[in-house]
């Protein structure tokens, strides 16, 4: 009965993506968009649910992942680059307008394909990570100044640092210090700490995920290593600078934003959650739905994969007029 | 003709923007709306000041008109950084500046562009079609995104290292040069003579600038160009220099890169195309083809007239000053 996901290159933008796909291709189109570190295996669940209820489900490697091309610099890796990725995927499969969810970085391109292409997407889901309000006047090596040399972000810039922290801890160690994470602060490290080394591994693996399946991300990250997806945050300053065209521009399209209740950056009064179920956040999304999964941390399509898969169809499926 | 103007500066994504402004004059009598605004878009090596015709006639028709010297240019900031000069930032700044003249209401504009201006023009339309109502744009057609077309690759295989574009690709890297190649020659020449030489090109064929090309051959001025113009042009290049506006070609290759996103995008804001048969642009191989076999209407639809001046070249809009007003209000009054 349950046919098995399907992976294919598909040459995009003039690099080639891998692509992991599910479902009649006959169907609405649903892109799934991971974030870091990642691969499309991330969104496993919810390719088999999808596709089974109706949609053709198409989840690639991004860029720099896995076993996607990695152009070597940062240059290479702003949104417009990932945005141009996922329109020739569009393209690709012929489809005018796409339900797109996004997770962590994958968001982080949904948000900007609904800024650069807001004509190809007919609904976007965003998992974790909001879109905020351009500030013209700081830009994001600024902000990130105020956090100082422990936050993530900032010791991802310089190039080969993390690459070199991460390398002291082996494949499968590095992935369950991020896939197993707690941690719902901005993840800020002790000074003289990388964090890599700051987060920790749990004694026992929690129900929602396997050896075996952290094993899939350890093989692939083993062999394709880092510094693409560091990449990304190594070009937030470009981004910045690029997406000036879209201050104070409004997202109309229908929205629908998920996250735990503990994931990254929700500790304390100013976290996420706040921010998300506030006035400015629906001032500048207006059509938008907010969920907030209670006791879900980061990885949140794994580890609440049936009601993440339930909140994405019930929303794609509105939007078709399709009721349960 | 009231050829005077108030000049304002705005600070918008992160520059210092001037701009020219010519309001009616007249007070609509008991209307509560407030006058359409068209936006003016210069080119290469132009300023705010080549509008100066369409603002005056445009202003007197009830139309508030707006000319920017663009990023890099004149009065305007114009960034060190030779990588802050792709579309994305130029556009950036047009909408950092719309959105000062017409308020928070997020209105739309009409739009007019000529040479890179229009190239801007076609980009705002891409990036930010809900903010323009309609457009005239002059000189260079829209082409759609094209993977296998990097730009500076493009031009040399067509043109040849010689081709004026070629030629200012490269930048003052070289710590023992203040400037970048192409500025070190022009100052050679002398700021002057470059713009002469620019503003009253009328060959229909390609901009060689081969190395060792003698500029002593003495320039006349076409009537539609005065001393004063040239005066004025000249004072400006001198304090801010060439730097800026042919950073604009070294970054042609980065907004290809950058607009990879638009690969089958069609430009989808209502457009009036004008040219001259004499300009270079129509004289560049398949262009006149690709204007007038309907391919051109395929990438943008909503294209919805085409003229072509006979006799006139690359800078008609200052060329045929009335004519093009005329156009351009004729067009606009449709909306």
């Amino acid at each position: 009965m349950t046919s098995e996901v399907r992976e294919k290159k598909i040459k995009t933008n003039g690099i080639w993506l891998n692509v992991a796909e599910k479902g009649d291709e006959g169907e609405p189109l649903v892109l799934l968009l991971h974030g870091f570190p990642e691969t499309w295996f991330s969104w496993r669940h919810q390719i088999d649910f999808l596709s089974s209820h109706g949609y053709h489900v198409v989840a690639p490697d991004l860029r720099g992942y896995a076993d996607s091309d990695s152009p070597p610099t940062h240059e290479s890796y702003t949104v417009s680059h990932l945005v141009a990725d996922v329109i020739g995927l569009l393209d690709h499969y012929g489809t005018a307008q796409a339900f797109v969810a996004g997770h962590d970085w994958g968001a982080i391109i949904g948000w900007s394909l609904c800024l650069f292409r807001p004509d190809r997407v007919k609904g976007f889901v965003s998992l974790s990570v909001p879109y905020s309000p351009r500030d013209p006047n700081l830009k994001p090596s600024d902000l990130f100044k105020s956090f100082g040399d422990g936050l993530y972000i900032t010791q991802f810039q310089e190039p080969g640092r993390a690459e070199a922290a991460f390398a002291k801890h082996d494949c499968l160690t590095v992935m369950k210090k991020f896939l197993l994470t707690t941690r719902s602060d901005f993840w800020v490290a002790p000074p003289n700490t990388e964090i890599i080394d700051d987060l920790e591994v749990p004694s026992t693996l929690p129900d929602w995920i396997t050896e075996e399946e952290i094993q899939v991300y350890a093989d692939k990250f083993q062999k394709s290593g880092f510094t693409g997806p560091l990449n990304y945050y190594r070009a937030m300053d470009l981004n910045w600078e690029i997406l000036a065209p879209w201050q104070g521009y409004k997202i109309v399209i229908p929205t629908k934003f998920i996250a735990g209740d503990k994931d990254i950056g929700n500790e304390g009064a100013n976290g996420t959650i706040k921010y998300v179920k506030g006035e400015m956040f629906k001032s500048i999304v207006p059509n938008l739905e907010v969920v907030v999964i209670e006791d879900g941390h980061h990885f949140i399509q794994q580890e609440m994969s049936e009601r993440v898969s339930q909140e994405i169809l019930s929303f794609f499926n509105k939007l078709r007029n399709i009721t349960e | 003709m009231d050829l005077t103007f108030t000049h304002r500066f705005v600070k918008v994504n992160g520059i210092n923007m001037h701009f020219a402004e010519k309001t009616p004059s007249f007070t609509d009598n008991g209307a509560s709306r407030p006058p359409p605004v068209i936006l003016f878009l210069h080119g290469f090596p132009e300023l705010w000041y080549t509008w100066r015709h369409q603002m005056a006639a445009l202003s007197s028709l009830g139309y508030r008109t707006i000319a920017p010297d663009l990023r890099g240019y004149g009065d305007t900031e114009a960034p060190e950084s030779a990588d802050a000069y792709t579309s994305l930032h130029v556009v950036g700044d047009l909408i950092g500046l719309i959105d000062a003249v017409v308020g928070g209401d997020r209105e739309k504009v009409f739009v007019v562009g000529h040479d890179w201006g229009a190239v801007i023009a076609w980009h705002l339309c891409l990036l930010r079609p809900d903010r323009v109502k309609a457009l005239v744009n002059m000189s260079v057609v829209f082409e759609p995104w094209n993977l296998k077309r990097k730009p500076i690759s493009m031009f040399k295989s067509f043109y040849g290292d010689d081709y004026y574009i070629c030629r200012f690709q490269k930048n003052g890297i070289n710590i023992l040069q203040e400037y970048g190649e192409i500025e070190a020659e022009f100052a050679k020449v002398g700021t002057e003579r470059v713009l002469l030489e620019m503003l009253t090109y009328r060959n229909p064929g390609p901009i060689l600038l081969p190395k060792g090309k003698s500029y002593d051959d003495p320039v006349s001025l076409p009537s539609w160009l005065t001393e004063y113009d040239v005066k004025y042009y000249v004072s400006k290049y001198e304090k801010s220099g060439f730097t800026g506006p042919v950073n604009y070609y070294r970054n042609m290759d980065r907004t290809w890169e950058m607009m990879g996103a638009f690969s089958n995008a069609q430009v989808k804001v209502p457009v009036k195309f004008i040219i001259g048969d004499q300009d270079l642009t129509y004289h560049i191989p398949r262009t006149k083809k690709y204007i007038h076999d309907g391919r051109f209407k395929s990438h943008v639809p909503l294209l919805d007239e085409v003229v072509v001046l006979k006799g006139v070249g690359h800078f008609l809009h200052e060329e045929r000053p009335d004519e093009i007003s005329k156009h351009i209000h004729d067009y606009f009054l449709t909306f």
